[in-house]
């Protein structure tokens, strides 16, 4: 591959990184955190290959003169060697571009039937809930509480929480994916919803859904999947970051 | 690809003026490929869409884009150290900084991983400059496996995940660097030079009366250039394996220790995690025992797809097919030595 042409492909993908970073599509891929690093990385790629095109267009001016840097013979077939896989630096600069791929969502969630609990934060013991009449939880911390907090700290209470509906089988749950780094480490963490008709929800469709947990429901037959006895559901828009951490 | 003119120098290297060409013959170069391919997918773009607009493919697609985003930071952090290593630090230096015998250097490279805060894709490019400046390929290998796993923020992302367990972070380590020490230690015994790429290995040619920083933009623009075709291409297997991997891998497992580490050591080659966050995945397995857990922690920042793809990249595929397999087997070892004493 030519050296233009490198150049060319790295401006396309530096402006692809900062075009995830600086119109927040990043978050569909990766942490908030990652932000800066992005856009650095971006800038990055663009100024090295803003420096190599300056320089060339100098080297080429000058180039009638006369040789002065004429030592790069024995370059030619190690390039040779690195110019195919070059190529694939095209393949992300076109999917940002064109296809933009979505946020994880239903699909991932039936990939795997393990529900995300984390027997990590047993350890560190439960705050208090709030008095409020209506307590809003993330569905990883309704989980987490359902399948490890003896004290029965949710039952009688009620909670909001948001996610995307997911179908598996005549069983409807409302979901939402935890990523540490990125999307590809998602792991998936859904609660079985009763008490409604949900049938007018299509999959995926993004929902606030109010009601109380089915105490004891959480066990290890039921792979940590509490039950939700759902009083009321609200269609929302999808929020910016889809992801829990 | 092979109508296609290539005129670029190697790394580091200030171009020379074209010669002459015939002026009236026009060639169809990569650039003119480039445009073609870019109005192309603009003509196709709902074409393409439409195709994509798959649950199983719009998954791949994301987890793809997301390997590649989330892994450039690194990798441009290793091309620039990579840079710097080349214009800033003569040889010398290095010689100076380890022992000379590489038996001793060894260690010496795999605890110096400690360093360098990022994951695996960082530190490909910089085990290679090191090697082009003279240090011993085993040192230089043993600094690629530990890096990636022995620094703190993985440590600490490791000790955050398993607060249960902390016993898990020092296992980790001590798999880890059982690993890099012991396959730096192999390849001083039994690697060859000749399966390194010839060009691996080529010392950078002495450049008089180019300044530094250019030494440093042009060898870190060119490392980007080739280890990011391959961190795509790794990406890319990592996206399709993530949807064509049967979950139910996971979850038959339970008990059966033997076949639960065999598992998760090839799950750690195929998802190509990065190391910041599998520990993160590995807890989350709560069925399975601690052991196999611990194998895919040392396993996945030693070897999987993504860095398969950039270590043929930058040592050529002879090189990666003999190395790749054989830090395999060395890591699930050294995992279980680890969690023998650990867990």
């Amino acid at each position: 591959m030519r050296r233009e042409t490198q150049n060319v492909l790295l401006v396309l993908l530096g402006g692809a990184l900062l075009k995830l970073a600086l119109t927040g599509t990043y978050l569909r891929y990766v942490k908030a955190s990652l932000q800066p690093w992005l856009v650095v990385t971006g800038v990055v790629m663009v100024v090295l290959a803003a420096v190599a095109i300056v320089r060339d267009l100098r080297a080429g001016g000058r180039g009638h003169e006369g040789d002065q840097h004429g030592h790069d013979q024995h370059g030619h077939d190690q390039h040779e060697h690195a110019a195919r896989s070059t190529w694939m630096l095209l393949l992300p600069v076109l999917a940002v571009f064109l296809i933009s791929p979505p946020a994880l969502g239903s699909d991932t969630v039936n990939r795997s039937d393990r529900n995300a609990a984390q027997e990590s934060k047993v350890a560190s013991g439960f705050a208090p809930l709030p008095d409020d009449e209506v307590i809003p939880l993330t569905i990883t911390e309704f989980v987490t509480r359902t399948a490890w907090d003896d004290s029965g700290s949710l039952d009688d209470r009620t909670v909001k929480l948001t996610g995307f509906v997911v179908r598996k089988g005549d069983d409807v749950y409302v979901a939402r994916l935890a990523i540490s780094c990125c999307a590809a480490d998602a792991s998936p963490v859904k609660v079985l919803m009763t008490g409604l008709d949900f049938s007018p929800l299509p999959d995926d469709q993004w929902i606030e859904a109010t009601g109380r947990v089915v105490p004891g429901s959480a066990t290890k037959e039921t792979a940590y999947v509490p039950t939700f006895t759902v009083s009321g559901v609200t269609p929302i828009t999808p929020p910016e970051d889809t992801y829990e951490s | 690809m092979a109508g296609i003119i290539s005129e670029v120098t190697i790394t580091g290297e200030i171009r020379a003026p074209r010669p002459p060409r015939p002026p009236a013959r026009w060639r169809v170069t990569s650039l003119e490929v480039l445009c073609a391919l870019l109005v192309l997918a603009l003509l196709l773009q709902d074409w393409l869409v439409g195709v994509l607009d798959v649950p199983v493919l719009r998954t791949a697609s994301t987890v793809f884009v997301a390997i590649c985003v989330q892994a450039m930071p690194f990798l441009v952090l290793g091309v620039l150290i990579s840079g710097a290593i080349a214009a800033f630090v003569p040889a010398s230096a290095l010689r100076r900084l380890l022992p000379s015998r590489t038996a001793l250097a060894v260690p010496v490279a795999g605890v110096a991983g400690v360093a360098l805060p990022g994951c695996e894709c960082a530190s490909v490019p910089v085990a290679r400059r090191l090697m082009q400046q003279g240090v011993a390929p085993a040192v230089a290998l043993s600094f690629l496996l530990a890096a990636p796993a022995v620094n703190p923020i993985v440590l600490v992302s490791t000790f955050v995940a398993f607060r249960d367990t902390p016993w898990m972070v020092a296992a980790r380590f001590t798999g880890s660097l059982l690993t890099a020490v012991v396959m730096g230690w192999l390849w001083t015994r039994f690697g060859k030079a000749g399966w390194i790429a010839e060009r691996a290995l080529r010392a950078l040619p002495e450049r008089e009366g180019t300044s530094r920083w250019a030494v440093f933009a042009e060898t870190a623009r060119h490392d980007l250039v080739e280890a990011g075709g391959f961190l795509v291409l790794g990406g890319l297997f990592a996206a399709a394996f993530s949807v064509l991997v049967p979950p139910e891998w996971m979850q038959t497992l339970g008990s059966q220790v033997v076949l639960g580490v065999l598992v998760m050591a090839l799950l750690a080659v195929v998802l190509a995690l990065c190391s910041e966050a599998d520990a993160f995945v590995a807890v989350s397995m709560s069925a399975l025992p601690l052991l196999p857990r611990l194998v895919f922690l040392v396993v996945g920042p030693a070897v999987d797809v993504k860095l398969i793809a950039l270590q043929s990249g930058a040592f050529g595929k002879s090189f990666a097919a003999r190395f790749a397999p054989a830090t395999f087997a060395v890591a699930i070892a050294s995992a279980l030595v680890a969690g023998w004493v650990f867990l």
